[in-house]
């Protein structure tokens, strides 16, 4: 069962990306729709089966590789945690699939997507079922490759290109520093296996090893390498830059990888890894500072874009930050809650959010949007509860959720975790506001859309609207139903060996000051009714403070000049020395020496060789004369040596 | 490997008598011969060349094929002389050998003649 | 001495003779009239002779005196040669016919020609090697002058006896002077001489760097090679065709069991003269032939490359260097015939034409012809699975094996150099542009034999087992 749950994607996703083209459409669609809702519905039991029945276990599928004192076998691990996951990625993903059928029906390319849909989905599965770090790379290197092919799907646009390059390049300095941490773990443990590596980790801490004359820490210098790799997957502070512009791909791939699923992977990288994490306290006090930094930096951009999508996926990377931040006090059940809460109503949003797109012929500028509830209004009221949810509104999922996050980072009692405390408050303040001034600004008030696209408006079809409402189940009861097992009384037996906490801060941030449970509540409320005073009851006024606080409103708008500073340290120094490199080390020196100047020389050696064949027959005889008296006397004299 | 040497003496002794000799004859000429030349007698024989001209220039291909088809009957005589002196050493084995030589110069003149190389025009 | 035993040896040899004799007396007689007839004849004697090769005795028999050997190595190049000899003469029928070539001679000088090869490749002793060496190349010299009109045939004739009467004096010499410092021709008489004493004289040295030479001659080893390019472009392309495979296998065998046997104690004296020479030419080989434009000129460098290879095996101076060599001949026969078969393919409007360019989009115009050239060139730049492939292969194992590492590198790095020039043509004949059509109808003749050893070339690797078995027992006799 838990092998068809993994698998099942993976048929699907082959055989609609082979045979695509030949099956035709619908049939693509349906083998890979088909396969996905079978998968959720099987990994919804295994969350009951595994999480709260307690049958956790190991597959061991196949050796994988085994070279030298490497030794890695290809095992589905399937504890809460991974059931968690699974259930996640397989519900979120089979939700998406079915939208897709309806989002892309003017597609001519639907057997691709689906496929590239289907075997992300398989890769993603695999990096949460994985049982040891190769294979957690392999499904991470997986999900980023299809990340890449989703966001650059519409290949036709100059745009989509350089965002899905710009996406894996930034990816690519996450993995690096994860790659170097995975080399680490073999260097100072022997094994990449998950288990072997946790139960020597306590053996290890504390151990240094000498690095340009340093002495680090091992298991911190790992933990911090490894979190790099979350970081550049999770867009955290600093390797964020790729997951707005990753908007460019059609907004399914945003609801599903750059909302629900794969952004998380650094999450539940760390959470899997919070038996190494444990064991480096620096580490997760810089996860927590990222963290906090990130909910709160994020936030603010969101409040200024107008690209709908943007500022959904600027609200994506500051609630990620919630999830790092609570990892880093160790809170790691109320990352995973708040992970899969965020799951639901994320989707919900960027699914909705398409439904407008859809309905508004591609328009994503909320500017010339506006009083669209008249016209869609099961979208409209599915975005209010997925904005319920996301603002923390009491009793929708996020509610639940984010409370316990903060709570925690106040319970952690540290300078950091005080910090990310109201960070996280300053940034819940700000996501109420800007959910607030999506839904102002698209669906009430006067429309500012031209009359064409305001009549031509229409509801989206059955098939994309199914899905909203299943998530919308999950984005109001998810976090109410799941709250006791996954930070209530249950959470110990239900989370159980699969995530490791040395001391128990979810039970200290129940004990919190009764100020610090209602405050997420107050700062919620009052950024909602702050929106709806900007937005609905004084229009004239966000431009007026705009004009008032410019310079300050111009660096966030234009996203705290974080791609304008990189692409003045690191892309145009890149251009200009692979230029250099190309021209004069690769050109001049490379080619010129090697295939060019060899292929040059040969020609010469040619010319020359042919140049002795004169036609004369006494040079040619005495060319072999020569010859001959060189020969006797190399024999005689040796003098060649 | 003296005694291997020393059996081609007689070829070197005959070497030098034949240096000598034909190194007298010319002596001899040159010492004692009358030469009165004139144009007709410093012109080549009507076979051959200039005697100094260059050398790349046509000739008439009849006088080498004569030559060599004399050379070959020449040889074969050459050939017929040991082979007679030494018939009572090499038995029959010899004496038919030297027959099939002859029976295939036979062939080669028949081909020769049928071929017309042993007509002038 | 028992005469029956003697004759017994050299029945194929004494039929061909007589029969090549029969040959010229018919044509003299009857004209040109006769040339299409006596050339089958020709063939068909060819075969019988290779049959009464196969048929004769089992096991090492030496006749007249020690003179003349038929050993199992023997055999297969026999075989071999009479192979690429036959197939060279069938392809040259259409040609002659063509192009007006009558002389009924030119099979029977081919006749002649096989005559002395066997004759080189059974020779014990190093003036039977002579006679035979000659009676080859007198034959040779004719056959590459057979156009007697035609300016570059008798040039390429005339060069060819030149430098051939060059080397057969060098050759003559060195043999001189092997027989002055050892006191014998025989090779049976020489092997036992320096097996006593292995540190031999200087002269007998001298002399084998002369016969080395005289030999590189006939197989065209830098720096002995520079008739070869000149010879073949102004021979007549079937005369080409024989000249490439039939004397290079004969003297090639000869120049091996020469090497091998009389010499066979003095590996570490002519080793490096070997490994210098097939170094040279296989560098040469496959340099000067980047720049050439006629096609023909390009397969003098080709089998001069080619002939560095299968030095290679030589210098290896084993057991498995000479089954490399045997099976390197055999693979070499097959594609030489199958690329000179797709060359005399290359005529348009009744007119030979022998330039690269002029093969430009071949695959469109004539896709079959196309196609088992380029198997041709593959397998003649080594490519697997092709015939090739296997050729270098088991050379450069037995280099490996002997430990002569700088010249398999070599050897390799100016495999890669050749590929390019083979790979060109398949450029050429794929990737550009078609020129005009060929005509069609090469002949019967050619596309059969194009056909055959198109798929001989393709799936040698079915049939490698028994060669190399056989080339296997074939070398085993040398040691």
């Amino acid at each position: 069962m838990i092998e068809l749950a993994v698998f099942l994607p993976l048929a699907g996703g082959l055989i609609a990306g082979i045979f695509g083209v030949r099956m035709g459409d619908r049939a693509a669609q349906l083998v890979t729709v088909i396969p996905m809702l079978i998968a959720a519905i099987l990994s919804s039991y295994l969350l009951w089966h595994v999480g709260i029945q307690g049958n956790e276990r190991t597959i061991e599928l196949f050796t994988w590789i085994d070279s030298g004192t490497l030794e890695l076998s290809w095992a589905l691990r399937v504890d809460t945690l991974t059931a968690v996951m699974m259930f996640v990625v397989n519900v979120v993903s089979s939700m998406v699939h079915v939208y897709s059928v309806g989002y892309m029906s003017h597609d001519p390319h639907k057997p691709r997507f689906m496929a590239y849909l289907s075997l992300f989905t398989f890769f993603m599965l695999a990096l949460v079922t994985a049982d040891n770090f190769v294979q957690m790379f392999f499904g991470w290197e997986g999900v980023g490759l299809m990340s890449y092919l989703l966001i650059g799907f519409w290949s036709g646009r100059p745009s989509a290109n350089a965002a899905a390059i710009k996406a894996f390049v930034v990816n690519r300095v996450g993995d690096f520093g994860f790659m170097l941490g995975i080399f680490g773990v073999f260097f100072a443990f022997g094994t990449l296996d998950f288990d072997t590596v946790f139960a020597a980790v306590p053996e290890v801490a504390g151990r240094t090893f000498s690095f340009l004359s340093m002495e680090l820490d091992i298991v911190t210098t790992l933990c911090f390498l490894l979190f790099i790799g979350a970081m550049g997957k999770s867009a955290q502070i600093g390797l964020h830059t790729w997951l707005p512009d990753a908007m460019e791909g059609p907004t399914p791939v945003s609801a599903l990888i750059h909302a629900a699923t794969m952004v998380t992977a650094g999450v539940f990288m760390v959470v899997r890894l919070s038996p190494m994490f444990e064991f480096a306290p620096i580490a997760l006090t810089f996860i927590v500072f990222i963290g906090g930094s990130t909910a709160f930096f994020a936030a603010t951009i969101g409040l200024t874009q107008f690209d709908i999508k943007r500022v959904i996926a600027y609200s994506t990377c500051s609630q990620l930050g919630y999830m790092f931040f609570a990892v880093g006090v160790g809170a790691y059940p109320a990352a995973i809650f708040h992970l899969m809460t965020h799951a639901f109503f994320k989707a919900l949003l960027f699914l909705g959010a398409g439904s407008v797109i859809h309905g508004m012929d591609d328009e994503q500028d909320m500017r010339k949007m506006g009083g669209l509830f008249s016209k869609m209004k099961v979208t409209a009221s599915l975005m209010w509860i997925g904005s319920l949810a996301l603002a923390g509104v009491p009793f929708f999922a996020g509610f639940w959720s984010k409370d316990v996050i903060l709570e925690s980072a106040f319970a952690a009692h540290t300078g950091m975790g005080l910090y990310a405390f109201w960070a996280g408050i300053a940034a819940a303040l700000m996501t109420a506001f800007y959910s607030w001034r999506l839904l102002f600004l698209t669906f009430h008030g006067r429309t500012r859309a031209d009359d064409h696209t305001f009549d031509h408006a229409h509801e989206s079809p059955p098939v994309m609207i199914l899905p909203l409402v299943v998530l919308a189940l999950g984005a109001i009861f998810s976090g109410w139903l799941a709250a006791d097992y996954f930070v209530g009384h249950h959470l110990d037996e239900f989370w159980r060996s699969s995530i490791l906490m040395t001391h128990n801060i979810i039970e200290e941030a129940h004990h919190v000051p009764k100020w610090v449970k209602f405050l997420p509540i107050v700062v919620g409320a009052v950024g909602i009714v702050l929106a709806w005073v900007m937005y609905i009851a004084k229009p004239g006024w966000p431009a007026k403070f705009v004009a008032m606080v410019r310079p300050i409103h111009s660096f966030v708008f234009n996203k705290w000049f974080f791609d304008e500073l990189y692409d003045r340290i690191f892309v145009r120094p890149s251009f200009v020395l692979g230029r250099g490199l190309w021209k004069s080390g690769d050109g001049a020196v490379i080619d010129g020496v090697g295939p060019d100047g060899i292929a040059a020389a040969a020609k010469d050696i040619a010319g020359r060789a042919s140049r002795m064949q004169s036609g004369f027959v006494y040079h040619y005889a005495f060319a072999m004369l020569i010859g001959l008296v060189l020969l006797a006397s190399w024999f005689l004299f040796g003098f060649f040596g | 490997m003296e005694e291997l040497l020393l059996e081609y003496l007689p070829i070197l002794i005959f070497l030098g008598l034949a240096v000598g000799l034909s190194g007298l004859m010319v002596m001899a000429s040159v010492v004692v011969g009358a030469r009165k030349p004139d144009p007709e007698k410093n012109s080549a024989y009507e076979c051959g060349f200039d005697a100094f001209d260059d050398a790349r220039m046509k000739f008439d291909v009849r006088f080498y094929l004569v030559a060599i088809l004399f050379i070959i009957f020449d040889l074969e005589v050459a050939f017929l002389f040991p082979w007679a002196i030494t018939l009572s050493d090499i038995g029959v084995f010899g004496f038919w050998s030297m027959i099939v030589f002859l029976g295939i110069l036979t062939v080669g003149f028949v081909y020769e003649w049928r071929k017309g190389a042993l007509e002038w025009e | 001495m028992n005469i029956a035993v003697d004759i017994s040896a050299i029945w194929p040899e004494l039929f061909m003779a007589v029969a090549a004799m029969v040959m010229l007396m018919y044509g003299a007689f009857r004209g040109e009239g006769a040339t299409r007839f006596v050339t089958w004849a020709g063939v068909l004697v060819l075969v019988v002779a290779a049959l009464l090769v196969l048929a004769g005795p089992a096991g090492k028999t030496t006749a007249f005196n020690g003179q003349f050997v038929v050993d199992a190595f023997a055999v297969f190049a026999k075989v071999l040669l009479i192979a690429g000899a036959a197939l060279a003469l069938i392809l040259a029928q259409p040609y002659n016919m063509r192009e007006d070539i009558k002389q009924f001679e030119y099979p029977i000088l081919i006749v002649f020609a096989v005559l002395g090869m066997m004759m080189m490749v059974s020779a014990n002793d190093l003036l039977s090697l002579y006679v035979g060496l000659e009676l080859q190349s007198l034959a040779l010299y004719v056959v590459a002058a057979i156009r007697r009109d035609n300016l570059r045939s008798s040039e390429a004739g005339l060069k060819y006896f030149v430098l051939g009467a060059l080397s057969s004096g060098i050759l003559l010499y060195g043999m001189s002077l092997i027989y002055g410092f050892a006191g014998t021709t025989s090779f049976d008489g020489l092997a036992a001489a320096f097996a006593t004493d292995s540190d031999a004289p200087v002269g007998v040295i001298v002399g084998l760097v002369f016969i080395a030479a005289g030999l590189a001659f006939k197989v065209s080893a830098v720096p002995f090679h520079m008739w070869t390019p000149d010879v073949y472009e102004g021979a007549p392309t079937p005369v080409t065709a024989f000249f490439a495979v039939a004397p290079k296998i004969a003297a090639m065998a000869l120049f091996v069991r020469v090497m091998l046997e009389p010499f066979g104690d003095l590996v570490a004296e002519w080793q490096q003269v070997i490994w210098f020479i097939s170094l040279a030419s296989m560098i040469l080989g496959s340099f000067a032939a980047i720049v050439q434009t006629n096609i023909k000129r390009l397969m003098a460098y080709s089998s001069i490359g080619h002939m560095g290879f299968v030095l290679v095996g030589l210098a290896a101076g084993n057991e498995t260097g000479v089954q490399g060599i045997l099976l390197y001949l055999t693979i070499y026969v097959f594609m030489n015939i199958g690329t000179f078969a797709c060359i005399l393919a290359m005529r348009r409007q009744g007119r030979m034409v022998e330039d690269i360019d002029q093969l430009a989009g071949l695959s469109k115009t004539n896709p079959y012809l196309a196609a088992a050239l380029a198997v041709f060139m593959f397998s003649m730049a080594g490519i697997p699975p092709l015939a090739g492939f296997f050729a270098k292969f088991y050379v450069f194992l037995a280099a490996i094996e002997a430990g002569l590492y700088v010249l398999t590198v070599v050897g390799l790095l100016t495999s890669v150099v050749g590929a390019y020039y083979y790979l060109r043509i398949v450029k050429l004949m794929y990737f550009d542009e078609p020129a005009e059509a060929f005509d069609r109808a090469p002949g019967r003749e050619i596309t059969v034999i194009v056909t055959v050893t198109g798929l001989i070339t393709m799936f040698f690797f079915i049939g490698l087992a028994p060669v190399l078995d056989g080339a296997e027992a074939a070398a085993a006799v040398l040691f």
